[in-house]
């Protein structure tokens, strides 16, 4: 076989290969949409309340569950991770602390997220009584994106050159107020962005909340150690226990309004990206 | 003079205080993982005092009402399912990364990458719901069998694993010299001969930290697998039979799990704990034995 021949032959393998990618993305999107969407746009479905038993039955108090949940995670979450990720970036030293640090954020990267559920369980939900509630869930979700979030925060400080430093701190300003006044007043875009893509993970999250927050409400939750059921846990919970003569449509609603959630998410996330990284490029132009 | 020293000092103190709280914030990632550990550990202490480690590891005999916990079946369905699932990604995940680095044309790129970012944030559920309703018919009808089992799991796997091992894979291509690339094509290579004589080898560590992280995506993955592995407490390497993992297995029965029962299915917990930890060493493994070769 000549080279060339050899050649086209991978060139046609890997075009295929990278296709069929794409082609999985677009069918999995467009089968669920294809099933769900009518349902999902429906005002009667997305702003109904659930029925355990008849048809007919919303999701509100499960989309409400869902971005509660996302914010209590993030109001846990950020302080810490933003904490971790300024120590990492600003302060870390090469030594046995910082990477014991990183081995544990590696594990808990990739830890399965049932054994997340599992731990929220017995540690929130029983050792500390608060019961199956949206607390529970907000701390479980905040250990399980702890990695993600602070590596992104973390990039984030990175970038921001070095020459802010050493210009704030030639005017006398200390180490901290460098980092309070300019270095994360820099890294805030970024810091945004790397924001708001975790959110569609913990939307879509439903292994570690099923044993954590619950599955099934009525009422849109208000306190957050009440019980919520977030949309992915429910949809699970529809799903495989069938109760409603319904459920099939309930479950093809729930994850095409789901999909569309996630989506808007990952395309704000982007779009801020994008916003950011313009602003820096005319930043840069500017001579700022 | 004395008062400005001792605003100093104060101001000294705060800074100092401050890096502490800093540290602190990153030292719970560490107090995370030990807490995980411990109170896994500490629940699944009475199966292994009860139940014994052989009944348990050694046994593929489940059945909570006469007291027999077995898991030798899910254990197998993990790894198999797994196994499965890699075996199909890895080659469409590493040849997804080389399409974007080197054959997409320049304005697909980016698309491409996106996608391929997108598919790893769709949620597990609905990726599930995805195997149950289109999946499952179509492997019922071409092995006409039920459709629900080991290589529909591994199908839903597939999808699961391929945003990981196609993303870092991408980025390792990147991350080789563009002069590497441009040298071996300046010798009159061809892409393929490029790609293959020079890049593959290149990249090799890469590669095999994102298949490793793709295969802990697959082994840790819940809900997806939940519904359509048929849910069988059964020990089979038949692909076409339904069967468990540990992660379904442990999401169907904790609601009703008791005593040593649900004892027992916190010791599968730990055996996910211990796969992981074994994943997270063998890429630290790869990328030393990297750094011993440079």
């Amino acid at each position: 076989m000549s080279a060339r021949k050899a050649d086209r032959i991978a060139t046609f393998v890997f075009t295929l290969l990278g296709f069929i990618s794409i082609g999985i993305l677009l069918f999995i999107i467009l089968e669920v949409l294809g099933r769900g969407l009518l349902t999902a746009i429906n005002p009667k479905f997305f702003l109904g309340k659930p029925e355990a038993m008849n048809p007919g039955g919303g999701i509100l108090p499960m989309i409400v569950s869902s971005l509660y949940l996302a914010v209590l995670t993030l109001i846990v979450a950020l302080p810490i991770s933003v904490g971790a990720a300024i120590y990492m970036a600003e302060f870390a030293r090469k030594g046995r602390l910082v990477s014991s640090i990183r081995f544990s954020l590696d594990s808990l990267a990739t830890l399965p997220s049932i054994v997340f559920g599992l731990f929220g369980m017995t540690l929130f939900v029983v050792y500390f009584r608060w019961g199956m509630a949206l607390m529970a869930g907000a701390f479980t979700l905040a250990l399980l994106n702890l990695p993600i979030l602070l590596r992104s925060t973390e990039e984030a400080i990175k970038l921001v050159p070095q020459t802010y430093r050493e210009a704030s701190m030639s005017l006398g300003a200390s180490r901290w107020t460098t980092i309070r006044q300019i270095v994360i007043p820099s890294a805030m875009p970024g810091i945004i962005t790397a924001t708001i893509l975790p959110i569609g993970r913990i939307m879509g999250e439903s292994a570690a909340i099923v044993l954590t927050v619950g599955t099934f409400i009525r009422n849109i939750p208000v306190n957050p150690f009440s019980m919520g059921a977030p949309l992915a846990g429910y949809i699970w919970f529809a799903q495989s226990e069938g109760l409603t003569p319904d459920y099939r449509k309930i479950v093809n609603g729930g994850a095409a309004f789901l999909l569309l959630l996630v989506l808007v998410v990952y395309f704000l996330a982007r779009y801020a990206g994008r916003k950011y990284q313009e602003k820096k490029l005319m930043g840069a132009r500017d001579g700022k | 003079m004395r008062e400005s020293l001792a605003r100093s000092l104060i101001k000294g103190d705060k800074e100092a205080y401050m890096k502490l709280l800093l540290l602190a914030c990153a030292s719970l990632s560490i107090l995370g993982i030990l807490l995980i550990f411990l109170f896994i550990t500490r629940e699944s202490i009475p199966a292994f005092v009860h139940i014994g480690f052989k009944n348990m590891f050694l046994s593929a005999h489940w059945s909570p009402i006469t007291g027999h916990f077995g898991m030798v079946g899910f254990i197998v369905g993990t790894l198999f399912t797994t196994v499965i699932a890699i075996v199909i990604s890895a080659p469409l995940g590493i040849g997804t990364a080389l399409y974007i680095d080197q054959i997409a044309p320049e304005w697909l790129r980016t698309p491409v990458r996106r996608g391929v970012e997108l598919l790893a944030g769709i949620p597990s559920i609905v990726i599930g719901w995805f195997g149950l309703i289109t999946l499952v018919p179509i492997v019922a009808r071409i092995t006409n069998t039920s459709g629900y089992g080991i290589l529909t799991a591994s199908l839903v796997l597939v999808v699961m694993a391929l945003p990981t091992i196609t993303t870092l894979s991408a980025e390792t291509l990147k991350s080789i010299p563009q002069e590497l690339k441009e040298g071996s094509a300046a010798m009159g290579a061809t892409r393929w001969q490029t790609m293959y004589r020079v890049m593959l080898p290149a990249a090799r560590e890469g590669l095999m930290v994102a298949t490793i992280l793709g295969m802990g995506r697959a082994i840790g993955e819940t809900m997806a697998v939940q519904m359509v592995i048929g849910g069988a407490r059964q020990l089979t390497v038949n692909p076409f039979q339904p069967t468990s993992t540990l992660t379904t297995r442990i999401l169907t029965e904790m609601g009703e799990a008791t005593g040593d029962w649900r004892s027992a299915l916190f010791a599968m917990a730990l055996v996910l704990l211990l796969l992981s930890m074994i994943l997270i060493i063998s890429i630290r493994l790869v990328s030393r034995q990297r750094r011993v070769a440079a």
